[in-house]
Order: C-alpha cells, then sequence, then structure tokens
C-alpha cells in the first residue's frame, strides 16, 4: 500500500511538472524530457531499481473471448510467459542470456524447444522490468521525440527507440499521464518486416513501478487484437534462474 | 533562349518551412470514431495506380511502393507477396509521384495529386518526405500544386530535389512547373515555368552522367466540366507546352524545338514526356504531343532527334497515358504506357503490345535492374507482375485500392453490397461471410466503367448496371443475361447522358426506376418501355455541348465529359410524386406531382455562376425538406457546399461551406439518418463527416483505419443500422450499426462513462467458409462475431482498473470482458458464449472442448465499473430469426451441453483424483520407511491408478495425431457434436452421452472400489509402519475452463511476441 501510494504521488507530480502541450504550444519537449517524465509517471528511479522481480497474473484473451491463464515473471533481464488451455501451459521464456525456448503442449508434445535467433532476440525486450522505453538509455539504443501524434482522439507525445539490432519501437505517451498508451514495434524476424501495435491501460503500482493491467495488441492493420488482462501482480516474487534456463 | 533565361531569373523561391505533416492532418475524431469502420474490400478489380517505386535490395528482397490513384501510399516489404498502407494519416489521398533516394534507402518521396488528369481525378496538397521507410511523413511544401507528375532525387546528393508539377487542373494557376530544393526540400524553387497559368511540367529526365543536366517537358493543360484541352484549343491553336534543357541545374534553360533542335517538330505542342536512357546517357527518348504525335529519340543528348514510332498506342489520350519507361539495362528498350503498355527492342523504332491479360489503361512500370525480365506494372486494374519481360502478367488481389463511385444494398440478410467502379464494371459482394469477405465473394455483374447498380427491388433476381454515358442494362443475376434498356432519343434529338448518369429507384413502388439524361426518364416495366416525365431540366447550354472538340490537340470524345445533363434524382419517401433532380450545370428542379410540372428552384440556393449539383436528397422524414451538395472543383474551388430546404425548395440554409469547421472537401453526397432527421451523413472528396444537429456542426469519422478517402455514395440497412461506404480508392467500407450515434446527448456527452442500450442482439447463425487464402490476397472484414456493446467516456482511461460484466437473467455473473480504454465512443464484443467445459488434463487438447455452447436467448444485463462509477443498461439476446430451430430446441442443446460439461467436471474429479493417488502411492513406496510389503502394495496401487487414469484419458505423447481415445476424447467428441448445432441434437448424440456416461460410472466405481480395497489396505500397512496414510478424499481441482470461440486464431491473429504459437489451435477439430 505504501510502495502504491509512493507510484501515486509520483505520477501526479509528474502531472504537476509538466504542462499539457495545449498550455505551452511554444515549447517542445525534447525526447530526454519526455523520458524523464514517463519515469516519473512509472514510480521513479528508485521505485524501479527495487523492483528485482515482477509476477503477472490474468488471462490472456483472443477475439471471440478464447481465454487462456496467463503468467509473466520478469526477473534480471530474463523473461517467462505461461499460457495455459485444458491445463496444458505453452511457456515461452527468454533465458536473459541470449537464449529463447518454448514448449508447446498442445498438440502431444511437451518438450522444450529452442526459439530461432529471431525470436529469441524478440522476446527479450520483453524481459526488462523497466520496458524497452526506460532501458533505452542503458542499452544503447537510440531515443528520438517525433512530435505529437493524436491518438484516437488524445493528443499524445511521439517517441521512437530504435535498438542498436534495428527493430524500433514508437510509443505515444499521454499527456496527462505520461504513462504509454501505445506502442508499435517493428522488427525483422527471418528478414521480414513485422510491426505490432499495442495499446496500454488499467495501470496499477507493483512494488511501487506503474504497469499496465490490460495490454490489447496485434498486427498492425488487423481491427482484431489479443488481450492480456492482469488480475493479480506482485513484487519482488521468487524466481529463480532455473524458472527461465530451458529444461533439459 | 532570352525568354527562358529570364525565366529562370524570376523564378520564384519559396521558402517552405518544413510543416509536420502530423500537425496539417484533421485529427482524428474523439468522439463517434469509435464506432469502428471495417473495410469489405475488393481487390478483384482493385483500382488506378498513378505511379510506382522499387528497390531491390541487398539480400534479393523487392521493395515496392505503390502511388494509388486516389488510395494513398502501398508498401510492400516481400516483393509484392503483401502490401501496408503507408499514407493513411494524411489529409489527401490522391499520389502523382513516388521517389526513392538513391542516397538513403530510408529516404522516400511522395507527391501527392495525381497526374493522370481524368474526368474524375482527385487532388493533392504537396510533396511528401520520409525518412523511415515511409512510416512518417512529413508535408516539406509545394502546397498549392496541386499535383505532381515525377520526382527525381539527384543521384549522389539527397538534398537535391526536382519535382515536376502540372498544377491546378481546373483553374489558373502561378504555382505549376519545376521546382527544386537543394536542402532536402526545406526550401523550394521554382525553376521553370509556362508562358500562362495553364502551363506547368509535364517530365523530368537528369543526364546519368551529368546530372546537372536535365530536360523538362512543359504542358499546356486545362480541364473545365464539359471539355478539356491538352496544348491549345485545338491542334493548330497556340499553347504553352514546350521543351527545354538546362546545363547547370536548373539555372538557365534554353528551349528545344523545330527552331533550335534539328529534328524535332513544329508546334504548337500538347503534352510531353522525356526520359534518357540510364545506360546510354546520350540517348534521350520524348514522345511529343502534336498534330502527328511521335516518339522522337535523341542520340546526342537532346540536340538533335529523330521521329519514330507514331502508332495508335504511342498517340492516345496523352492526358491519360504519356510515360516513358527505359530498360536500365539496355538503351534500346523502352516501354510506352498507353490503352496496352507498348514496348520496343530496337530504341523505339517499332513497338509492340507487351500487356498480356492485364487490364488496361497503363501508367507505370518499373524494371528490376538486376533481372529486366522481372517487370511491375501499374493500370487501372492495379497491380501486376511479370517474370518473362510482360509476357504475361501476375495480378496483384492484395490493394483494395478499388474506386467505387456508387453504392447500394439489398433487404437480404445479410445484405449484399453492389457498385460501380471507375474502369472496372459493376459488382456485387457480401457484407459478411464466415471467413472474411475474400475476393472471390465478389462478382462482376456487367462491363466499362461502372457506376450505378441498383437491386430490382420487383424482381429479386435482377440488378440494373450501367456503364458510362447511361448504357443501362437489366441484368439476371442467375445467368448474367444482359437486356440493354437505355432510352433512345428521337427524331433529330441527341439524349444527354452524363458518364456517371444517374438511377434512381422509386420508394412509394417497386417497379418504377428513373434515369437522367437532360429529361427524367421512367419505366414502369425494367426498361421494356419508357415515358419523359420531363422537360430538359438542365441550362442546355449550347457552349456546354461542343465535346466533339474535347481533347486539344488529340481529340477525345468518350462522354466523359457530357454536360448539361441530370446528374442525381431523389424521390420523396413521405410524397409519392415530389422528385427532386439535380444537374451537372447548377440546377435544382422539382416537381410535386410526378413530373406533370417542375420548378426549378435554383435561385433559391443563392448562389453564383458555376456550380454542379453533385447529390439531392429527399429527407425521410419530412416531405418538404431536401438536401442539396453542390460541387465546384471542376471550378477550382474545393470546399463543401451544402444546403437545406425544409419548404420545398422556395428557401434553402447553407450547412456546409468554405469556413464550416468539422468538414472539408468538395461534396459527393449528402444524407440523412434513416431514424434521427438531425444526424446528417456527408461524404467529401476527404473523407466522411457526421453532424448529430442537423448541419450546425460537423465532426469527422475518422477511425484509425480509415483514411481521409473520397467518400462517394452512402447507403444505410434497415436492419442493423449499417452505413455503407462508398470510396473512391479505397472500396466499400461498413460501420455496423450507427445507431449509439443517436444516443449521444448533451448530457451523454458531458458524463464521464455511459453505455448505450443496443437493439436486441440476434445470436447469428454461424458457419464455416473461407480456406486458405495465402498472405497475397486481400480478405475483408466480417461484422463482430458476438453481442456488440456500446460505451461512451469523455477521457482516454489510463489509471486504474475498467472492468464491464455481463449478468445473467437469474442475476449471476456470466463474464467479465476485457474493455476498450479510448476517448469518445468505446465497442467491446462479447461472444455470447458459456465458459468452455474443464476437462481433464491429458497428452493433448480435446479439440471441441475448447469452445462453451452460447447462451440462451433473453433478457441480460450489461454493468460497467470505472473509477467506483457503475452504470448498466439491458442486453436482450433474440434467435436469428433465419434458424430453423424453436427456442425449445434452443434449451434442449444447451441443456445437453451442461450436461456434458458436469460430466467432464466429474471426469476431471475423477483424473486429479486418480493422478493424486498415483503420487501418494509412489512417494509411500520410495518412503524409507515402508516395509516391503507396504512397498509393494504401495506400487500395485500406484499401477492400478495409473491404468484406471489410461481409460479416462489419452496419455500417449509424441503428437496430436496418436487417434487414442479414450472417455475423455470420446466425450469430446459427443460434445462437438452436440454444439455443432443450436438446434436439438438428435436422440442418437444423446444416446452416446448416457453410454459414456455409464463407462464414466464404471470408472469412478471402480476408483472408489481401489480407494476401498487396496488403498485402505496400504494406509494400514502405511500406518504399521509408522507412514503417514495417503489421503482419500476427494482432491479439490484447481484449474479453471480455459478456451473459447477461435474463429480470431483461424485467421492466424496473433499479437506481439506470439506470433506463430497460438496458430496450431486454430483447427484441432479439422486435423481430425
Amino acid at each position: 500500500m505504501r510502495i502504491a501510494s509512493r507510484a501515486l504521488a509520483a505520477l501526479l507530480l509528474a502531472g504537476t511538472a509538466y504542462l499539457p502541450a495545449q498550455a505551452q504550444p511554444a515549447a517542445e519537449p525534447t525526447a530526454a524530457d519526455l523520458v524523464a517524465k514517463n519515469l516519473a509517471a512509472r514510480g521513479g528511479s528508485a521505485a524501479l531499481a527495487a523492483l528485482k522481480s515482477v509476477s503477472l497474473d490474468g488471462k490472456l484473451v483472443f477475439p471471440g473471448g478464447f481465454e487462456l491463464t496467463y503468467n509473466e515473471v520478469r526477473s534480471g533481464g530474463a523473461v517467462r510467459v505461461d499460457a495455459a488451455l485444458q491445463g496444458l501451459a505453452l511457456v515461452q521464456a527468454y533465458d536473459g542470456k541470449g537464449g529463447g525456448w518454448r514448449i508447446n503442449p498442445f498438440e502431444g508434445r511437451k518438450d522444450a524447444e529452442p526459439m530461432s535467433d529471431d525470436e529469441a532476440r524478440s522476446f527479450a525486450d520483453a524481459a526488462p522490468i523497466a520496458g524497452v522505453l526506460l532501458s533505452a538509455s542503458s542499452d544503447g539504443s537510440s531515443i528520438s521525440y517525433l512530435g505529437r501524434e493524436d491518438f484516437d482522439g488524445t493528443n499524445c507525445y511521439k517517441l521512437k527507440v530504435a535498438q542498436k539490432d534495428g527493430d524500433e519501437f514508437v510509443y505515444l505517451i499521454d499527456p496527462d499521464s505520461m504513462l504509454e498508451v501505445k506502442i508499435t514495434e517493428t522488427r525483422k524476424l527471418r528478414g521480414a518486416v513485422q510491426v505490432s501495435e499495442s495499446e496500454l491501460g488499467d495501470y496499477e503500482a507493483v512494488g511501487g513501478v506503474m504497469f499496465p493491467m490490460s495490454i490489447e495488441s496485434g498486427p498492425q492493420g488487423s481491427s482484431q487484437r489479443q488481450r492480456v488482462i492482469i488480475a493479480k501482480a506482485s513484487a519482488n516474487p521468487d524466481a529463480p534462474a532455473t524458472l527461465f534456463s530451458q529444461p533439459k | 533562349m532570352i525568354r527562358t533565361a529570364l525565366l529562370a531569373a524570376t523564378a520564384l523561391t519559396f521558402a517552405m518551412p518544413a510543416i509536420a505533416a502530423d500537425t496539417a492532418a484533421t485529427p482524428a475524431s474523439a468522439g463517434i470514431s469509435g464506432l469502428g469502420i471495417r473495410n469489405i474490400g475488393s481487390a478483384a478489380m482493385s483500382g488506378r495506380i498513378a505511379a510506382l517505386a522499387a528497390r531491390v535490395e541487398d539480400d534479393g528482397k523487392v521493395t515496392i511502393f505503390v502511388g494509388a490513384a486516389s488510395g494513398g501510399v502501398w508498401k510492400s516489404d516481400d516483393g509484392g507477396t503483401s502490401f501496408t498502407p503507408k499514407f493513411d494519416k494524411q489529409p489527401v489521398q490522391s499520389i502523382g509521384a513516388v521517389a526513392l533516394d538513391p542516397t538513403n534507402k530510408q529516404t522516400v518521396w511522395v507527391g501527392t495529386g495525381e497526374a493522370w488528369t481524368r474526368n474524375s481525378v482527385s487532388v493533392g496538397n504537396g510533396i511528401y518526405k520520409s525518412t523511415d521507410g515511409g512510416d512518417n511523413w512529413t508535408l516539406m511544401g509545394l502546397p498549392n500544386v496541386e499535383r505532381i507528375t515525377k520526382i527525381v532525387v539527384h543521384p549522389t546528393n539527397g538534398n537535391i530535389v526536382y519535382a515536376c508539377a502540372p498544377g491546378a487542373l481546373w483553374s489558373d494557376s502561378p504555382d505549376r512547373g519545376l521546382y527544386k530544393t537543394s536542402d532536402g526540400g526545406k526550401t523550394w524553387t521554382q525553376i521553370l515555368k509556362g508562358p500562362n497559368l495553364s502551363t506547368g511540367c509535364s517530365g523530368i529526365s537528369l543526364d546519368p552522367s551529368n546530372p546537372d543536366r536535365l530536360i523538362a517537358g512543359l504542358w499546356d493543360f486545362r480541364r473545365k466540366g464539359w471539355t478539356f484541352r491538352s496544348g491549345g484549343e485545338g491542334p493548330d491553336a497556340p499553347s504553352g507546352s514546350a521543351m527545354a534543357i538546362s546545363e547547370d541545374g536548373g539555372k538557365t534553360w534554353k528551349m528545344l524545338d523545330a527552331t533550335t533542335s534539328k529534328g524535332l517538330p513544329k508546334g504548337p505542342w500538347g503534352r510531353i514526356e522525356v526520359v534518357h536512357a540510364p545506360s546510354m546517357p546520350n540517348r534521350v527518348y520524348a514522345v511529343i504531343e502534336h498534330a502527328k504525335t511521335a516518339l522522337y529519340v535523341s542520340e546526342d543528348g537532346g540536340k538533335s532527334w529523330e521521329a519514330r514510332d507514331s502508332s495508335r498506342n504511342m498517340v492516345w489520350r496523352p492526358f491519360y497515358f504519356q510515360k516513358l519507361v527505359v530498360d536500365p539495362t539496355n538503351a534500346d528498350r523502352v516501354f510506352k504506357m498507353n490503352l496496352r503498355v507498348i514496348v520496343s527492342d530496337n530504341a523505339g523504332k517499332s513497338f509492340s503490345d507487351t500487356a498480356g491479360g492485364s487490364h488496361a489503361d497503363w501508367h507505370d512500370v518499373w524494371v528490376n535492374p538486376k533481372n529486366p525480365k522481372h517487370l511491375i506494372g501499374a493500370d487501372d486494374g492495379g497491380m501486376w507482375i511479370s517474370y518473362d519481360g510482360g509476357s504475361k502478367w501476375w495480378h496483384s488481389r492484395n490493394l483494395p485500392i478499388s474506386q467505387f463511385y456508387h453504392v447500394a444494398i439489398d433487404d437480404k440478410d445479410p445484405y449484399q453490397v453492389y457498385g460501380g467502379l471507375q474502369d472496372n464494371s459493376s459488382w456485387v459482394g457480401d457484407s459478411e461471410y464466415p471467413g472474411g469477405i475474400t475476393n472471390h465473394r465478389w462478382e462482376n455483374l456487367y462491363g466499362g466503367d461502372g457506376f450505378w447498380v441498383l437491386p430490382d427491388p420487383a424482381s429479386p433476381d435482377h440488378v440494373y448496371a450501367e456503364y458510362q454515358g447511361g448504357n443501362i442494362a437489366w441484368i439476371n443475376r442467375k445467368t448474367l443475361e444482359q437486356k440493354a434498356i437505355q432510352p433512345k432519343a428521337g427524331y433529330k434529338e441527341k439524349l444527354r447522358f452524363n458518364w456517371n448518369t444517374p438511377m434512381a429507384l422509386s420508394p412509394h413502388d417497386k417497379s418504377v426506376l428513373y434515369l437522367g439524361s437532360q429529361y427524367l426518364h421512367r419505366t414502369r416495366d425494367h426498361g421494356n418501355t419508357w415515358e419523359r416525365i420531363s422537360p430538359d431540366l438542365s441550362t442546355n447550354n449550347p457552349a456546354k455541348q461542343q465535346q466533339e472538340k474535347s481533347g486539344g490537340i488529340t481529340v477525345d470524345n468518350s462522354s466523359a465529359e457530357m454536360h448539361t445533363t441530370i446528374y442525381s434524382i431523389s424521390e420523396s419517401p413521405k410524397a409519392a410524386g415530389t422528385i427532386w433532380v439535380g444537374t451537372d450545370d447548377g440546377n435544382v428542379q422539382v416537381t410535386t406531382n410526378g413530373g406533370g410540372a417542375w420548378t426549378n428552384v435554383t435561385k433559391a440556393l443563392k448562389l453564383g455562376a458555376d456550380n454542379w449539383v453533385s447529390w439531392v436528397e429527399a429527407s425521410q422524414h419530412d416531405a418538404n425538406t431536401a438536401y442539396v451538395a453542390v460541387d465546384r472543383h471542376v471550378f477550382g474551388d474545393m470546399a463543401p457546399h451544402i444546403f437545406v430546404t425544409r419548404d420545398g425548395g422556395k428557401s434553402f440554409a447553407r450547412i456546409a461551406g468554405p469556413t464550416t469547421a468539422g468538414i472539408r472537401g468538395y461534396a459527393h453526397v449528402i444524407k440523412e439518418d434513416r431514424v434521427d432527421r438531425n444526424i446528417l451523413y456527408a461524404g467529401t472528396e476527404f473523407g466522411m463527416f457526421i453532424s448529430r444537429n442537423g448541419g450546425a456542426n460537423w465532426e469527422e469519422f475518422r477511425p484509425g483505419n480509415f483514411p481521409a478517402v473520397a467518400v462517394r455514395d452512402i447507403a444505410q440497412s434497415k436492419k442493423g443500422d449499417d452505413l455503407v461506404l462508398a470510396t473512391h480508392g479505397r472500396g466499400i467500407w461498413v460501420i455496423d450499426d450507427v445507431s449509439p450515434l443517436r444516443e449521444l446527448t448533451p448530457t451523454v456527452v458531458a458524463s464521464n462513462v455511459t453505455l448505450v442500450a443496443s437493439a436486441p442482439v440476434e445470436q447469428r447463425i454461424q458457419g464455416n467458409g473461407g480456406w486458405s487464402e495465402g498472405d497475397a490476397n486481400f480478405v475483408g472484414d466480417n461484422p463482430a462475431d458476438g453481442a456488440v456493446i456500446t460505451y461512451y467516456q469523455k477521457a482516454r482511461h489510463v489509471i486504474g482498473r475498467m472492468k464491464m460484466e455481463i449478468i445473467g437473467p437469474d442475476g449471476q455473473l456470466v463474464e467479465e470482458l476485457p474493455t476498450s480504454k479510448r476517448k469518445g465512443l468505446n465497442r467491446v464484443v462479447w461472444s455470447m458464449r458459456t465458459k468452455p467445459p474443464l476437462v481433464p488434463p491429458a497428452a493433448s487438447l480435446a479439440g471441441n472442448s475448447v469452445v462453451g455452447q452460447r447462451v440462451l436467448p433473453g433478457q441480460y444485463k450489461v454493468r460497467l465499473t470505472k473509477a467506483g462509477e457503475v452504470t448498466e443498461v439491458p442486453l436482450t439476446l433474440a434467435i436469428d430469426p433465419r434458424a430453423s430451430f424453436t427456442a425449445d430446441d434452443r434449451k434442449a442443446q444447451y441443456a445437453s451441453a451442461e450436461r456434458v460439461k458436469a460430466l467432464f467436471q466429474r471426469m476431471t474429479g475423477l483424473t486429479f483424483g486418480l493422478v493424486a493417488l498415483a503420487r501418494d502411492a509412489n512417494t509411500a513406496a520410495n518412503d524409507a520407511k515402508a516395509t516391503p510389503a507396504a512397498k509393494k502394495a504401495a506400487q500395485e496401487l500406484a499401477l492400478k491408478a495409473a491404468d484406471l487414469r489410461k481409460q479416462v484419458v489419452a496419455t500417449t505423447e509424441g503428437g496430436a495425431i496418436t487417434g487414442e481415445e479414450r472417455l475423455r476424447e470420446n466425450m469430446d467428441m459427443a460434445y462437438g457434436q452436440i454444439i455443432s448445432t443450436e438446434g436439438r441434437p438428435p436422440a442418437y448424440a444423446v444416446a452416446r452421452v448416457d453410454a459414456l456416461e455409464k463407462e464414466l460410472k464404471e470408472v469412478e466405481d471402480a476408483f472408489a472400489a481401489l480407494k476401498a480395497t487396496k488403498a485402505a489396505a496400504l494406509n494400514s500397512e502405511l500406518t504399521r509402519a509408522g507412514i503417514t496414510p495417503i489421503s482419500l478424499a476427494a482432491v479439490q481441482v484447481d484449474m479453471v475452463p480455459t478456451g473459447g470461440q477461435m474463429t480470431a486464431l483461424g485467421r492466424g491473429l496473433v499479437g506481439a511476441r506470439y506470433f506463430g504459437d497460438f496458430r496450431s489451435l486454430a483447427f484441432p477439430r479439422k486435423k481430425r
């Protein structure tokens, strides 16, 4: 409770420190300004640093209401997601050391299989607890401010993160909360460009850090979306390295 | 020489600061756009492409940019297998040129405003630049040139760019000519212009060996609504067209003409296209329109020329086809666009047809420099790919850039959609179809250019369709028999039918069809007989009836310029015989007695001269109310002009004009909502606009997937209140159920959050259709597959939980749904299904049991909780009226499915118990304190439990297709049969469940006996050995039901970081 209050306080502080753009049209912010505001809105660097692991439990819902149970654990640059149907869990994980693996049990096999390098690289971007945007300054990615963009009636700030491997993330930042509300992810898989979009909402504090409890995503251009709805989030749960290592 | 030097010296320099395209674009509407919209295509016919650009990447893939005539920019990263629209956020969709920067692969230039200037061409608003491969665009200036035909980027300095602008089509303008930037587009200089205000740039080419040496074409061209000219007013009339060469990057120019360059023809000239051969810089090709249009070739960089081919496809319709493309690897091989694309292999001495089985009306070709047999072409039918140098062509069926003029729908359930397209005939397609609306779900009905297509309400097997010039036919949809029924002229008479001849059905008499020439015609018998029910309703101005002289140097009288004609017809649904007519020359006329007498009410509009009445619309609610849209773009005025009369035409009030906020672009159509007279729908050249207060205020309807494309016509379904839009450039779009617009009262709009009650929702029959189309075919979206719940919220929801619940008729929670977060209207879809069965885990999925049966029809409630605020609305579910089963049948099916779920529940408990028993027995057997007898008993018990489990579930791993059928798998199949229909299950299906229940009971009994005998005995042994006995209590099941309707999975719909992994879920049943 105390931690949650701290995050909200940081959020309110961000809101007062940064007036909406309509109030100061002449002063366009820099990318660094916006990242700092976003960091404050997320809960601040101290809260992020104190968060060593996070667990998110809920459901993964495809259009039509097709649901799987969902558990995501991030820790130490690694991530594991279990999505279960009829008690069979599809597992996808990045071990934090360059390797990704999965178990797809739906058709009769429960052996762990290594991901392709591109897939592992893609899944690795789900690992940082802070997320890609707030990790960008430390991993060598470049961040640029692209101006404002209307997002369904909200005049958002637009930031682009260009990673060293060529993948790009374009963020739309809600000007009131300074939290990210949309991510457009452009990456190459097997040499082919794939673009996906995610819309984020229902933010709540987890260990003092704001996380979206609702994420809907899908290929760009499609009107259909899958949704991750988090019902319960835990700060600093036990997350041993074996959780992320490919089973032998 | 002196004149051109002066031109250069007086060249205007425009210091044009870069304008952020995102801010220039009108923001998407905050409120109403949340209704959403879906595109149903089609890409079967596709549409006109004005320009292409492509590049072979280092990895061998080909990147393609397509500039659609009125459908934006599309990019393919895979050689054309798939395309993504890249220009949808911009305020215009008409593209004239696309250029790739040879010095930077991320930089793309787009010139807006098509330059193949047919009567229906759209307009642009300047030149755009992307520095990230087309994802984001910045408007870099030239806002007044209206159209750009070519952009050339300097081969070694990407900051130097030339833009060739023919300029405004319908008006004089000084802002036309050749422009140059040397600072990447920050500033532009007009480096070449014509001698008059109607002459712009038609072509520009840089010498590959010296990019400061330029040759440019100037083109004197003008259109009016009733004529056009390329060059002067005739073959011998003065013209500003010219060709010029510069040796200093455009600072000074020398004219190239018959007096300065040997071999060039005498003027006057018309359109000029000029291009260097990339592999032989001294060779220059030019098509020069003049009295004897021909291809001219220079072998000395433009100093002297020789006339070569002048065949039909070299000279025909230069306003529409003129582009030359030289093979980059072979200077002798040159393509010329025309009705057919033609090619020469002897440097233009002769040409042959190379269009193969393509559509017609070619505009561009790209030749792969690494493999010149690989060609990409653009014509009025879309994009084409050849791998054999142009002998045979693939049609790209993934570009839904179709250019509809009109749309109509029938009263079928689901309704079908009818419409005619620019150069692409008349079609009918589905508004929904299982598996999606593929290109195959569209059927061609007629030919030529298509316009109005109306299903005949008096003969459901027939439609009325037409091609240009009022060539109407009555067509049997079953046999496709066509009966030409155009009314004919009398003695020494000419009937003037517009290119886009209006037809209208009577809302009072199914047999009546109206058709407009300069007269209004009426048939009551499908065109067997016609009667004229009006005098000439146009101005009958002879000055606007000189189409035989149209074309300028090259006469062109195709009926596209036919004028002084009726253009729009509407009979009042409230008063039979009250018919409104609008003409292309500005008249609005009305009769109240079926044509017995007509009143010209044009003056009441209080407009000046020069108007084109694009739409008249009688009110659906009041006999004295009608709407008039006036289109003045053919006089250079791009603003909307919309009026309403509420006194039968005695007076009109303007409801949209040049300064009206919230609406922009010349107006094509105005319609009333069928229920709420205050809701108006307007389609303009730049999109869809809606007023909720009778025209006092307008709001752009612009969901994120919908571009600022021309909306030419609108139809509204009586059932479901769908709005169907005919766009001229992006096909047909459907806004499903617009009725929530009627609920947006000021109170609702001011509220934090409000649920909108819906009409009763039908549980639609769900079929299985479509098949694997591959990735290279467009598939249109279906309506939402479930109950659509609409709500409004004042601001985007970012922080804290927002919850939507469905409450059943018994007051119990049925479902909790994810919510949408946007500002304004939001929509959420509920599948109307129960939770799937809770099936015991096994080696693989029980494929049928991943989905629950539908809930029963009845009275439900929707509850929305946001920031502690709770709102509810009722939700009524009803059976599909097409269903062949009764409500009692539904109940029987529901009960059977629930019975199977209960059996699955028992089976899951049984399985968990068996697994726990085997696990605990094994643990006991491995306990160090276990006696040999206890160990043996424990091992036997574990094996017995495992054996029993094998009777319940399949346990063989290694693949999905083991064929292992146990109780669970058999029950899954029984369940699949029950939920395959919503009707009453057959008796044998129920009997099968009876049998399986008996089998389940036998295993349960065996398990109970096992616990009572061997497990109890083991526990005695364990107790004696000092080991804790194993638990024989019922095991708690810690699973929840998972699964659901999987139609979206079937289409490979998966999001970020899950791509591919869930696809295998889609067809588990089909694999068996």
